[in-house]
């Protein structure tokens, strides 16, 4: 067992995984001698060398696109954009080439492939360096989306990301890089299915959603709910495509009070699937309506940076109001 | 394997020719390919120009919704297919290569279920005619967004290089295509890394209606390549000797790790851009009688004439031969029968969401 950080699991996991499948490559922007930006392929490319660890030219449509070759090839390429916020040029490469390729082809080719994106705010990035575009993601059939707010969880998701035979869009919550820290047990890690969300505490007054980063100030305002003597069911839904409806539609049952929090712009966010899916299917065992606790519409501030994230103050506000309803 | 004196010199002037307009041989190396294989080519030229006629005549009935005309790019295409392993190199095509899927192979009952979105699809329907692919014959499915497959293509030639396979790979695309952000992306990597690939560029001089002018300054495709580090080649894509030795050479300089190179097939787009084009609108009418005059086939026709290779009654047995297999092909893909809708749902993942199944589930109730 040892005490992990969020990006030293990643790196430890990528280099597992190097070593078990020769298949596995790494490619982006200053992921060789560099170790990446955020340093989460440390040591790879001494490791495993140019071939296996590739610095690639500044081009998110050449790392995203030669990544699809790769992967239909045979390699299982894991290629890492410096910023989720850079992914923009390699977005046709990804919906008009990942995405749609094994269903195009009939499944004669397919792209199992990861991209890595550290994403969100809280690192005073401005909106060119704090963005959740997670939504454009879900909104294109082919992608698997996956979102984890830990180390533990980051290490069983990459693990699944790579093995899966299908892309994956994994986003890292960056502000978490370095501040959280999760036993991981020693040896070979255990995959953690998409699609399972995990629960992260138990309670009978309401419910709280969220993923990624915002699963930060979800957990402080459950710690305060906690201080006023009001227990939530706290979910982490880990992976966005597929998501765990059966677990949010039952416990959204059993309570009939939600808060969503989710840090990326409200409208048309991943959020409003999960509160309108609830109102499709399970709209009579509420006690209030759903309430979603987001970003703005705006674009990401600099100065402003903290403030514009959902915290733990708008968290428990929104609670009141579903308590109140 | 070319020999040396054999060897073509990038950045020429002028596009490499290796038969006049009068048919003679202009090479400076003697011509190695036998007389089987010369016939052949021909007939894989004639294969696609019939096949292109008929599937636009197809589409006046209704029997596909779209053709993209190869008319008038069949030297270039020919060239192109004869010029790697089939089956063993992989290869990128574009959307107007029909006459290259034929002779790479491309069984026609296939090629005309994509076109009419039957059973005999492999694809299963899924996409808007004239976009084939095979896994058998490592023919990357087309894909319509433009440029979009050059940056997967260098990605497999990195792979080959990482395996040390011995393969190649070859992409086509026209000249708009160069204009696309995918086609810097992906030359420039393969560059860089020393990838096994040709990009092959067939220059048909529009993007629809844009002219060549209106697509760059360049004065050639060819030349861009010296910016990506590589040899640039500029080629008589009329002339299918040319195109084929140019081909030859740039796919031996890949496989023996050389490095990529860019080829630019100078063609005519006899037909407009698509069945629901008018080219009429934007391009004189005199320059392409100009073009027809320098027809691919004929020339080649001339070329096998002064080397007494030419039968009237061979040809004519061929042409009848190849429209015999079209109508078997048509009338087969219209007995595979119609694809079901419920294929829709399948192959998007894997192993389908819940979410996706129950989508389908709402089909039946």
């Amino acid at each position: 067992m040892t005490k992990q950080t969020l990006i030293k699991t990643i790196a430890r996991t990528l280099d597992e995984e190097m070593a078990r499948d020769d298949r596995v490559v790494v490619l982006g922007q200053d992921v060789g001698k560099r170790g990446g930006v955020f340093l989460a392929t440390e040591n790879l490319f001494d490791k495993y060398g140019p071939d296996r660890v590739m610095d690639t030219p500044l081009s998110e449509a050449a790392i995203i696109g030669t990544a699809v070759g790769m992967a239909t090839y045979g390699l299982r390429p894991v290629a890492e954009i410096q910023f989720a916020d850079y992914v923009f040029p390699g977005f046709d490469q990804l919906v008009s080439q990942a995405a749609k390729l094994r269903y195009r082809s009939g499944a004669a080719f397919t792209a199992p492939m990861v991209v890595r994106m550290p994403s969100g705010g809280g690192v005073g990035g401005g909106h060119h360096h704090s963005q959740n575009p997670e939504t454009h993601f879900v909104h294109t059939p082919g992608l698997k989306v996956v979102y984890p707010s830990g180390p533990l969880d980051a290490r069983g998701l990459l693990l699944s990301a790579i093995r899966d035979e299908d892309p994956v869009v994994f986003m890292e919550p960056k502000r978490l890089y370095r501040s959280i820290r999760e036993d991981i047990p020693d040896g070979e890690g255990e995959p953690i299915p998409f699609g399972k969300a995990s629960i992260r505490a138990r309670g009978d007054d309401v419910l709280l959603v969220s993923y990624g980063a915002s699963m930060d100030e979800t957990m402080k305002a459950h710690a305060e709910l906690v201080d006023q003597g009001i227990n939530a069911t706290v979910i982490d839904l880990r992976s966005l495509m597929p998501w765990d409806e059966e677990t949010v539609l039952n416990e959204a049952a059993r309570i009939g009070r939600v808060v969503l929090v989710s840090e990326a712009v409200h409208t048309a966010g991943f959020m409003a699937e999960i509160a309108a899916t609830i109102a499709e299917q399970v709209l009579d065992s509420l006690l209030a309506p759903p309430l979603r606790v987001s970003g703005f519409d705006t674009p990401y501030p600099y100065a402003q940076d903290r403030q514009y994230l959902p915290g733990p103050n708008r968290i428990l506000r929104a609670v009141q109001r579903a308590l109140d309803y | 394997m070319i020999k040396d004196a054999q060897r073509f010199q990038p950045f020429s002037e002028k596009p490499i020719t290796l038969i006049s307009p009068s048919g003679d041989w202009t090479g400076r190396f003697e011509l190695d390919l036998s007389d089987e294989q010369l016939l052949l080519f021909y007939r894989d030229m004639l294969r696609g120009r019939i096949v292109d006629e008929r599937l636009r005549k197809l589409r006046y009935q209704g029997v596909t919704s779209f053709v993209a005309p190869s008319s008038g790019q069949e030297a270039a295409q020919i060239g192109i297919a004869h010029a790697f392993r089939v089956g063993f190199d992989w290869i990128y095509p574009y959307y107007r290569d029909t006459a290259l899927v034929m002779a790479m192979g491309l069984p026609l009952v296939e090629f005309l279920g994509q076109m009419m979105g039957t059973r005999a699809d492999t694809a299963k329907g899924r996409q808007m005619p004239a976009h084939p692919g095979s896994r058998e014959l490592n023919m990357f499915t087309v894909a319509s967004p433009i440029a979009s497959h050059i940056a997967p293509a260098a990605g497999t030639a990195i792979a080959m290089k990482l395996r040390e396979s011995g393969q190649t790979v070859i992409t086509t695309f026209g000249d708009g295509a160069t204009s696309e952000g995918d086609f810097h992306a992906g030359i420039n990597f393969a560059g860089v890394k020393g990838a096994p690939i040709v990009f092959a560029c067939q220059n048909n001089g529009y993007a629809i209606s844009a002219d060549y002018n209106h697509q760059t300054a360049s004065e050639s495709i060819a030349i861009k390549a010296k910016a990506y580090g590589m040899p640039g080649y500029l080629v008589d894509g009329m002339d299918v000797l040319a195109s084929y030795y140019v081909m030859k050479q740039a796919v031996e300089q890949a496989r023996e790790g050389i490095g990529p190179s860019l080829v630019e097939l100078q063609v005519y787009r006899y037909g407009a851009h698509s069945t629901d084009d008018d080219d009429s609108i934007y391009r004189p009418r005199e320059e392409l009688d100009a073009w027809l005059k320098r027809d691919p086939l004929e020339r080649f026709e001339r070329f096998l004439k002064k080397r007494d290779l030419w039968d009237d009654a061979t040809v004519e047995a061929d042409r009848e031969a190849i429209e015999a297999e079209i109508a078997a092909a048509v009338e087969q893909s219209e007995a595979s029968g119609k694809v079901p809708f419920d294929w829709v749902f399948d192959d998007v993942l894997a192993e389908p969401t819940p979410h996706l199944l129950r989508q389908k589930g709402e089909l039946d109730t």
